[in-house]
């Protein structure tokens, strides 16, 4: 046998012997390196193919012909596994993420991330949201009114600067989508915001009764900063306390009063200073539970320390836009709860 | 009576029953899976004729006065939990669906789609295939083999563009993770095992361009289409069930004259009530028949093309339950 088949044979040896898994690579050629260096003349090199899907990877070993060309080796082991099942995929190959019967597949993912908009959580988890939203409006093949999708693709194009007919086809090119494709994508966005608005206003109300004085409006004012310095504001504006407390004009004097303290507390420097009328719920730290004219703090607040006084406090009254922050909570907490009891499978991370 | 047997999750039966108690017609929803564990069913033979009473555990049901059963997709027998020796189990199961499969053999009412043995034979492709063909359905050029030496002329007859299927859709796994064999668009690189064949048996058909894809639901009678654009997706253009309803539209389509007949025909010759019939329309107009699935899912059908398969369904049943044919 010349050389060269010689070659040919441990060639086809070295291939039944690699291990067919992408997860085992780097074993495959370092081993096919090592033939390499064995056999210099042939110029050898390991071409590893790594099918979509699966684990199982195939290989051809490229070597050189000494009457000229390349060879290409190919070698598959009788190891007993049907064609097809070696040439399967993982059952959730393109798909992202399952949440209980909703399976994201990778192509719905990238369409969904475009609409993502939530700057308070990862966009893992923004997903899950929109996924467990999915589970329940799967079986809701109803009409979207029209306004409801003028609403959601107003608010998309707004979004991405789409301002005028021809951006929107520019951008629906650029993303490869078609008109027809786009209108059913943003029926799906106006279907899932339906469905935010009516469980909003379903639990509203009873959120609200629950807790009330979380939906107080506050006036407030509070600082943040270095820990001496919020403590050094934080006597600043129980010193002035009573002098508000007293001041004539009501609100607005005490508010003057306020107005000096807080010229004090910038001269010093160091701390951030906010005066803003919220619901309860929304202030930071001890101030949502704090009466009126109570200075609270210095304690620490998201990695710095914060201290603060409730200006006025108004009782919730079961007005539109106290109902509505009523809903935004309800739905928030409704969403963590389906969240906990939601089976996610992510499986590709 | 109407009496259905399916999982109590079905969403298809979901879809029907509202239709049905429309209808005035009384149901019974029953899973099999349920025998003998949580239902009994008794079959007494006396004085030259036969009583059989399936108690569900909340209704006792006289088969006698069953005049339809829906056939969905009902669980095998499952033993008590208290039954807890394999062979023991295996035991109950086996007593249990030759006792089934006796007493719906004697219900005096038609089903849809069919009693299961009759559903198992439609189902084995190499034979509703020949029956499609029998009909003059245009089929593809189609090879069921495991025999290696068969791959690579099919390959070069198609000129390089081959699919392959499985025989029959089955789970399992490749490193104990889960994996399908969902159509498999060939490159020569699946040539280079063609000794795997032999392991088991394989589908291979060239491959057919598609204009559209179109799902056909026979309920008796009645055709209804749908339209599956599954071209407008990367995903989904080689083998639909890969679902991207993003970019996937569907919508009803009208078949030819005469085809939609045919499809009726193709049912009613496999002994069959109710049949999914996979087509597709080529870019060139011409329909090509790939499979029937005796109890192919319809629910798309209805929610994505509009088409009322549900009231068809119900209106089959019920005319059983009123004498009538339908």
């Amino acid at each position: 046998m010349s050389d060269f088949a010689t070659a040919l044979e441990s060639g086809v040896r070295l291939l039944r012997g690699l291990p067919r898994r992408r997860a085992r690579v780097h074993e495959a050629r370092t081993a096919a390196a090592a033939w390499a260096a064995a056999h210099p003349g042939l110029r050898a090199e390991l071409v590893v193919d790594e099918r979509p899907g699966t684990p199982v990877v195939d290989f051809d070993l490229l070597i050189e012909d000494p009457e000229g060309g390349t060879v290409a080796l190919t070698a598959q082991a009788d190891d007993g596994v049907p064609w097809l099942v070696d040439h399967s995929t993982h059952w959730a190959a393109g798909q992202l993420v399952t949440v209980d019967e909703v399976h994201l597949s990778v192509a719905q993912a990238l369409t969904m991330i475009r609409s993502l908009s939530r700057r308070d959580t990862t966009p893992h988890d923004e997903i899950v949201d929109q996924c467990l939203i999915l589970n329940e409006v799967q079986r809701d093949d109803g009409p979207v009114p029209d306004e409801d999708l003028q609403a959601a693709a107003d608010e998309f194009r707004r979004g991405r600067g789409l301002h005028d007919r021809a951006a929107t086809l520019a951008w629906l090119e650029e993303t490869g989508m078609t008109p027809q494709q786009f209108e059913a994508y943003i029926g799906g966005i106006a279907r899932r915001r339906g469905f935010r608005r009516r469980k909003e206003a379903e639990l509203g109300p009873a959120r609200l009764a629950a807790r009330p004085e979380a939906f107080d409006r506050v006036r407030a004012v509070w600082i943040t900063g270095s820990e001496r310095a919020v403590a050094a504001g934080a006597a600043l504006l129980r010193e002035t306390a009573g002098d508000r407390a007293g001041a004539p004009g009501g609100t607005a004097g005490a508010e003057g009063s306020l107005g000096a303290a807080l010229a004090a507390l910038a001269a010093g420097g160091g701390i951030e200073t906010t005066l803003a009328e919220r619901f309860a719920f929304e202030l930071p730290g001890p101030l949502g539970e704090a009466a009126g004219g109570t200075v609270v703090g210095p304690v620490a607040q998201g990695g710095t320390f914060l201290a603060g006084t409730v200006l006025e406090r108004t009782a919730a009254s079961p007005d539109g836009p106290t109902l509505a922050a009523a809903g935004r909570v309800a739905f928030a907490e409704w969403l963590a709860e389906r969240r906990g009891q939601a089976s996610i499978e992510w499986h590709w991370s | 009576m109407i009496l259905v047997l399916s999982d109590r999750r079905d969403d298809a039966v979901e879809m029907v029953l509202p239709k049905l108690a429309a209808r005035g017609a009384p149901v019974t929803w029953w899973d099999p899976g349920e025998f003998p564990a949580g239902s009994t069913l008794t079959a007494a033979f006396a004085d030259g004729a036969h009583r059989i009473v399936l108690d569900t555990g909340s209704e006792r049901l006289d088969l006698s006065e069953v005049r339809a059963v829906w056939r969905r997709r009902p669980n095998p027998p499952e033993p008590a939990a208290a039954v807890t020796d394999p062979s023991h189990r295996r035991h109950v199961v086996w007593q249990a669906e030759f006792l089934l499969d006796g007493a719906w053999e004697l219900a005096p009412a038609r089903w849809l789609p069919s009693r299961r043995e009759v559903e198992r034979r439609a189902h084995n492709k190499i034979i509703h295939m020949a029956r499609a063909a029998e009909l003059g359905f245009r089929i593809p050029e189609t090879v069921y083999t495991n025999d290696p030496a068969e791959l690579v002329p099919a390959y070069e007859r198609a000129g390089g563009e081959l699919i392959a299927k499985q025989i029959n859709s089955d789970e399992f796994t490749v490193d104990g993770a889960g994996h399908r064999a969902y159509t498999t668009v060939l490159t020569r690189r699946h040539l280079t095992s063609r000794h795997r064949l032999r392991y088991e048996p394989v589908i291979l058909q060239p491959y057919v361009r598609k204009a559209v894809e179109l799902r056909v639901i026979v309920v008796g009678g009645r055709v209804f289409t749908a339209e599956i654009d599954s071209q407008a997706s990367r995903t989904a253009r080689d083998d639909w069930r890969h679902y991207d309803d993003d970019r996937v539209s569907y919508r009803a389509h009208r078949l030819p004259d005469g085809l939609g007949r045919r499809c009726v025909e193709l049912v009613a010759s496999l002994g069959l009530t109710y049949g999914a019939v996979d087509l597709i329309l080529t870019p060139e107009g011409e329909y090509v028949f790939l499979e029937i699935n005796p109890n192919g899912a319809w629910g798309f059908v209805e929610e994505q093309a509009g088409l009322p398969v549900s009231d068809a369904i119900a209106d089959w049943l019920v005319a059983a339950e009123n004498g009538k044919e339908s």
